[in-house]
């Protein structure tokens, strides 16, 4: 009994004293983000490092606003981010359950398809892809931007794994209680699906909340313009305001991390056990 | 022929086609528009040279020939696939095992979760320049201190030095990346019930055993997943050899040059977007090959 | 397979719109029905805006394009880069249309990174509206020439009797197959700054402004601590490629796309061996530390800087703000020069306008190119500070008053160059060799490849990217 309880604890030093170094060595360059963030251009990449500023600048977060236009800036990647997650959401679950959990003419072919064009790099299709959407007279809106990143073929993918998951009697029995196959997917699968859909969430978030080349390319005017190509524009041809950079960069990082604590919440084992025993 | 039985056989599976189509389509149709029509049209282009602006002029294989007798290419070729070895692997057993270790009833487990992920979605300038100052060429980085006090081995040049540049790219991005994935684990290990690991306790399983005989099965899907996309991903490496690696006016050199950048170089500073394509179209053929090959594992388990 | 269909059109669709839209041929394309955005699609072919009259070109619903006669409010679209922290893109603005009140001018910022990426994407088809562009450099140049997406200048040029000379000599470098695209508004040219508090700790005279590559060795040498913690350095180099090996083509006698690069020799062996005693930070660890030139001389440890006139303002205004307290005293003088070669031979790179072969309103953009290339924009140009492409006496006497300028004779003679050449001139493959170069730079300066090993990889690099 006793070396019992001492296993206990020393196994809980070793995870515990693994999760302190993981932390340590994860949360660096967050320490040096903000660090930077109250200093000086010329002190950012001296070396050796100051991790603790004598005389913070906190001149830097007031000036990020003031320079240039960074809450609207903002106010337009949270809208785009807001509606392609949304739309990515949606339509990613619902071809998603067509992949996993129905049999139909060519679904292995067309998931190749989809597979493997998220292969080929952007940039060898960026210049068609844009003079199609000017064509289309989409050049310089947030239409194009939520048009590119809204249906991406990551998002099938990834719930179509998941719902590999859920074993297919539960679909079978609903079935056989005449449940339809857009029944089955709003009743059954979507409640189960919560902690893919939370990766999902997070994933089409930051991946949109970042984006820079898409925006950059497409977006030419200035109220329309977004929050990476607003902190790029600290970068100019002669300078570069680190210090500047930063303050922005750890103002942008925020609603990235509260989406992520807010969702991680449904990483909880067992949330779906009682459904699946079914 | 028409029996009644096999036209309402045949109808009833196109009815069940309709249906599945109707899942697919609010998806598909954005995504075949504008993303597949492009890359369809970003293929044909390899056999031409194109400017982005003047005709397109037919080639045949010619970009393909060049490609192969250019060393940056070559290199960077090789270079992707010496990076994509080391780097899918390593990631995925970090993220796996990570995921494993902060799925467990721990204290503040949302701050690790958290702090976990931080560095994929940290600003790669400040992650580099985190990064560069750990492993910086100089004697004074904190890595070259530990290499000569406690090893008491020569310092490396790391970044700077070609044999260790691509080495230095490895571990840079399964630090940076290993979070990403084990949020995609997280996700897979809720998948799994309760009650196969109570009946595998039941059977005398102990830890490793359910690891073995429980987790690892039940997490197929979900690895099949990583793998491809870390797979793609790794193929596709970019940005951060271009943080770390870019020399003079940012080029990137033969030591270090990878698929994705390459591609880049021909298409934006060159503007051969017929070339940049047939280097697109490569790596598409290597990926395409590797997810194939998963994919006839995925057969083995899919559940029916 | 329905799917597989609609796809398929899509991919041939995507073909004919974009071939389309290549290039002059557009207009015989009536088939097109997107024409969605621009009233007045001008597609007169490039070649025909030779001399003959305006109204020849203006279309029904193209607003009166004729200068002279133009009241009607005409917008025109100018593509830019650090549209907020350039100085005196307002002022040419407003200098501009004080004069043409009916012109209304938008600055389109396509960033300054990515600017040849998004300008070159932006470019491609003739469905942009912008009307004036403004070139960074010279490759960026060649590769939108070689596009077919500008308006070659030299009729105009001749049309409007405009004096190329006041240029010395820039235009003839930036010619591309001999055709003209670009008219320059901006020329920087490269000094050596110094920081004179340096010098007096050391007790060693300041630079001059006749100095050869020797005595600028010694000099860099003479003022270098190497103390650790309390290091001096005697000279910087930043991580591109020209600060080091563009030292061999000011005596004229070689140009950077010759094809053969022994003449960098030299200036190579002496950074190296520099690089080697402690008098210049190690360039493995700044590129890694991704440390910006400025920052790296506003430490106050930084004796001399080789670098382009584009840092004067920079540098006086973060004087200004404290950053740079620690280079306040600062002086610039002349670019050193090789045994025998006559002082004030320089580097120089170009910032130039250019009009779009699609471009909307040709005729107000071409107006408003002359306007800010010509004598007019040249003065507002020197008076924030910054150096226009034309360049004379009364300009650099403006600049040297600048509130914060070295108040000594040699700065302000060091703002005239005796021969400026191109960091990198006009060429087919320019952004080719570019990367052959850089490769070797790099090489060079990590000491992963010996002098001779790069050379060597130069010559034939570049060799055989001349013979394609």
């Amino acid at each position: 009994m006793k070396s019992k309880t001492h296993n206990r604890i020393l196994r809980s030093v070793i995870v515990y004293a693994l999760l302190f170094l993981l932390a340590f060595v994860m949360l660096i360059p967050f320490v040096w983000m903000i660090s930077a963030s109250l200093k000086l251009n010329k002190d950012i990449f001296m070396i050796p490092y100051e991790w603790i500023t004598k005389d913070p600048r906190w001149a830097n977060y007031v000036d990020i606003w003031t320079k240039i236009p960074l809450a609207t800036y903002a106010l337009n990647t949270a809208k785009l981010t807001l509606i392609v997650t949304v739309l990515q959401i949606l339509t990613s679950s619902f071809a998603a359950y067509a992949f996993a959990k129905l049999h139909f003419r060519g679904r292995n072919l067309l998931f190749l398809a989809y597979i493997s064009t998220i292969a080929v790099p952007w940039q060898v299709y960026m210049v068609p892809q844009f003079m199609f959407m000017r064509r289309l007279g989409l050049a310089d809106t947030h239409l194009a931007i939520i048009i590119l990143q809204a249906f991406s073929a990551f998002g099938v993918f990834l719930m179509r794994q998941f719902y590999e998951g859920i074993p297919d009697s539960l679909c079978e029995a609903a079935r056989i209680d005449g449940m339809s196959e857009y029944g089955i997917y709003a009743k059954i699968m979507l409640p189960l699906s919560k902690p893919a859909l939370s990766t999902l969430t997070i994933f089409t978030f930051v991946n949109t909340w970042n984006d820079f080349l898409g925006p950059l390319i497409y977006l030419t005017t200035d109220s329309k313009k977004t929050l990476q190509i607003g902190i790029r524009m600290f970068i100019s041809q002669y300078s570069a305001e680190y210090g500047l950079i930063m303050a922005a960069s750890v103002i942008s990082l925020i609603p990235v991390l509260i989406v992520f604590m807010s969702l991680q919440k449904y990483f909880v084992a067992g949330i779906t056990t009682g459904a699946v025993k079914g | 022929m028409n029996t009644p039985i096999t036209r309402s056989a045949r109808k009833r599976k196109m009815r069940q086609n309709l249906v599945a189509y109707s899942f697919i389509a609010p998806n598909f149709i954005g995504f075949a528009v504008f993303t597949l029509g492009p890359i369809i049209l970003a293929f044909i282009m390899a056999f031409t040279e194109w400017d982005g602006n003047n005709p397109m002029k037919f080639v045949g294989v010619d970009n393909f020939t060049n490609l192969f007798t250019n060393d940056r290419f070559t290199s960077a070729l090789k270079n992707t696939i010496v990076y994509s070895i080391f780097t899918v692997p390593l990631t995925l057993i970090m993220a796996l095992g990570l995921a494993i270790l902060l799925n467990q009833k721990i204290k503040a487990r949302t701050f690790f979760r958290t702090v976990t992920f931080f560095p994929y979605v940290a600003s790669l300038v400040a992650v580099a320049a985190v990064w560069n100052m750990l492993f910086s060429p100089s004697k004074g980085g904190l890595m070259n201190q530990l290499l000569m006090n406690v090893f008491h081995t020569d310092p490396l040049k790391w970044a700077a030095s070609p044999k260790t540049v691509m080495l230095t790219i490895i571990l840079f991005s399964i630090w940076k990346n290993m979070g990403y994935y084990m949020v995609i684990y997280l996700a897979g290990l809720q998948g799994i019930s309760e009650d196969l690991y109570e009946a595998a306790a039941l059977d005398g399983a102990g830890a490793f055993q359910k690891f073995r005989y429980v987790t690892l099965p039940q997490l197929k899907p979900t690895t099949f997943f990583v793998t491809i996309m870390l797979t793609i991903s790794c193929f596709k490496i970019y940005d951060i050899v271009y943080m770390l690696a870019g020399g003079s006016n940012g080029v990137v050199n033969k030591n270090a040059i990878v698929l994705v950048y390459y591609v880049y170089e021909e298409a934006f500073r060159n503007w051969k977007l017929g070339s940049a394509s047939a280097a697109a179209l490569v790596l598409f053929v290597i990926v395409l090959i590797v997810t194939l090959i998963q994919f006839r594992g995925e057969k083995n388990y899919a559940n029916d | 397979m329905k799917k597989r269909l609609i796809s398929m059109l899509m991919g041939v669709t995507l073909v004919v719109t974009s071939l389309a839209g290549c290039g002059e041929g557009g207009a015989q394309t009536p088939a097109q029905p997107a024409q969605t955005e621009t009233p007045a699609q001008t597609e007169a072919p490039a070649a025909d805006t030779t001399a003959d009259a305006p109204a020849a070109d203006t279309t029904a619903d193209a607003p009166a394009a004729d200068t002279a006669a133009a009241d009607e409010p005409v917008t025109i679209k100018w593509a830019l880069w650090d549209k907020d922290s350039t100085v005196y893109y307002q002022p040419l603005i407003d200098g501009y249309t004080a004069a043409h009140p009916n012109v209304t001018i938008e600055m389109v910022d396509l960033g300054s990174t990515d600017y040849q990426t998004v300008l070159g994407t932006q470019l491609s088809g003739s469905d942009c509206d912008f009307d004036v562009v403004t070139i960074k450099d010279v490759p960026g140049l060649v590769t939108l020439a070689n596009k077919g997406v500008l308006e070659p200048l030299d009729s105009l040029i001749a049309q409007d009797g405009i004096d190329l000379s006041v240029y010395s000599g820039i235009t003839d470098q930036v010619k591309v197959s001999d055709v003209l695209y670009e008219l320059p508004f901006r020329r920087d040219i490269w000094v050596l700054f110094y920081n004179k508090d340096v010098f007096d700790k050391a007790g060693v005279d300041y630079p001059t402004n006749d100095m050869t590559w020797e005595q600028y060795d010694e000099l860099a040498r003479k003022i270098t601590d190497t103390t650790p913690g309390a290091e001096v350095y005697g000279a910087h180099y930043h991580t591109w490629r020209s600060t080091i090996q563009l030292m061999g083509i000011l005596d004229g006698k070689h140009t950077i796309v010759d094809g053969t690069y022994d003449f960098t020799k030299p200036y190579y062996e002496m950074v190296l061996a520099q690089q080697k005693d402690g008098v210049c930070m190690d360039y493995a660890t700044l590129k890694t530390q991704g440390l910006h030139y400025s920052a790296a001389f506003y430490q106050g440890n930084v004796g001399m800087l080789n670098m382009g006139s584009w840092f004067i303002p920079t540098l006086i205004s973060k004087i200004k703000d404290g950053e740079g307290a620690a280079a306040a005293n600062w002086g610039i003088v002349k670019y050193p020069h090789a045994q025998g070669v006559e002082p004030g031979s320089t580097l120089a790179t170009v910032t130039a306008l250019a009009i779009p072969t699609s471009a909307p309103n040709k005729d107000v953009a071409w107006d408003f190119v002359k306007f800010v290339s010509g004598a007019e924009g040249a003065e507002i140009m020197a008076g924030t500070g910054n150096t226009p492409a034309m360049s004379n006496e009364a300009i650099n006497s403006k600049i040297a008053e600048m509130d914060g300028f070295p108040t000594d004779a040699a700065s302000k003679e060091a703002l005239t160059a005796s021969h400026a050449y191109l960091e990198m001139p006009a060429n087919e493959k320019s952004s080719e060799i570019e990367t052959v170069l850089n490769e070797q730079h790099d090489n060079i300066m990590n000491e992963v490849s010996t002098v001779d090993e790069a050379i060597e990889e130069m010559n034939t690099g570049v060799q055989a990217i001349l013979a394609q």
